[in-house]
């Protein structure tokens, strides 16, 4: 089962440029702490220190929201998970 | 403006964008184009200001500054159209006192209003385009959607820190806010930003809102364009238009 986790670009200079990283995983928490573990800046950037999301970070699994379900979101093969850095100061 | 000169380029006006008519992509008739277009900014910050400050140098005829915030010493760092002088004063009065001095043959209209869903439409209603200087997302939001209800091309800009992103959204052709984030997340508190991020994003939100009026060039639509000034990259990532997007999604695609 395959995943595609599209990173944001502010994020892809710390997983050695990539866009895109394939995971295996059942839930989308699942396959977010597989791309943290090979790329622990990541981790650093998304996550506060108690491991909660920060909130400038959201997390789409298709297109669509998954913040709203603790990233229990289910996945399966093909599905695609975004992490999303917002940038929404003026 | 005299109604005569509504339709002619005057001897000042010729002198005045002598260097940019001189581009051959817009030459005279693209500062005609210009002079009788109508940009709303939203949002008088660190975007706006820079923003309004160059669409006025270079002859936008009608500009509209939108916020309903005071001028405050904290804001000195990077919203270039106030002064020492100004703390306490509206942000769109301010910044107008600015722009005619800069440009007095433009015209400049200053708004004190909050942008809410009851009012968005009628404030943007007569405007050719959007410029979004907005500091939170629930209002560029608002915004979003009012652009999209009307037609109204908005070049969205956003920063953080040293990050920023710009994007066009002309509506019915290619994706809007709520397709790249299909909820609005929580507001956030203050921000870290320098001077220098709202200064090369609302520059590069400019460069769009010039070409959309004028009508030349390629434009950053269907592509969101990120700046990362603490490693100077500058990355494009093409978004795609959510076709069961709440605000536009029910609009038809037009070719």
């Amino acid at each position: 089962m395959t995943i595609k986790v599209r990173l944001h670009p502010v994020l892809q200079k710390l997983a050695g440029g990539r866009e895109v990283i394939e995971v295996n995983g059942h839930t989308t928490s699942e396959c977010l702490e597989k791309v943290e573990g090979r790329f622990p800046d990541i981790r650093r950037l998304i996550r506060d220190k108690r491991g909660q999301l920060r909130r400038h970070c959201r997390i789409l699994v298709n297109c669509e929201s998954a913040n709203a379900h603790g990233l229990a979101t289910a996945v399966k093969d093909g599905d695609q998970i975004d992490i999303v850095v917002l940038i929404t100061g003026g | 403006m005299k109604d005569k000169d509504r339709h002619v380029l005057t001897e000042a006006e010729l002198a005045r964008y002598e260097r940019q008519i001189l581009y051959r992509d817009l030459g005279r008739e693209g500062q005609m184009r210009l002079k009788q277009s109508h940009v709303v900014v939203a949002g008088l910050g660190g975007l706006g200001c820079s923003a309004s400050l160059h669409l006025a140098s270079t002859g936008v005829g009608h500009i509209t500054l939108v916020d309903s915030d005071r001028v405050e010493l904290s804001n000195l760092n990077r919203q270039v159209l106030h002064y020492e002088e100004d703390i306490g004063e509206k942000k769109p009065f301010s910044a107008a006192r600015k722009l005619a001095k800069l440009n007095s043959s433009i015209e400049v209209t200053p708004v004190f209003e909050k942008i809410t869903e009851d009012n968005a439409e009628e404030i943007i209603k007569a405007a050719d385009l959007v410029i979004d200087g907005m500091d939170n997302l629930e209002t560029r939001f608002v915004l979003n959607k009012a652009c999209v209800a009307l037609g109204t091309p908005l070049i969205h800009g956003g920063v953080h820190g040293l990050l920023g992103q710009v994007t066009t959204i002309i509506p019915g052709k290619t994706p809007c806010l709520a397709c790249m984030l299909p909820e609005v997340p929580p507001r956030r508190g203050l921000f870290p930003v320098f001077s220098v991020t709202p200064g090369v994003i609302a520059m590069l939100q400019v460069a769009e809102a010039i070409k959309v009026l004028a009508g030349f060039g390629s434009l950053l639509t269907g592509k969101m364009l990120y700046f990362n000034g603490e490693t100077m990259d500058f990355t494009c990532r093409n978004v795609i238009r959510n076709p069961n997007c709440r605000v536009c999604g029910t609009k038809e695609i037009q070719k």
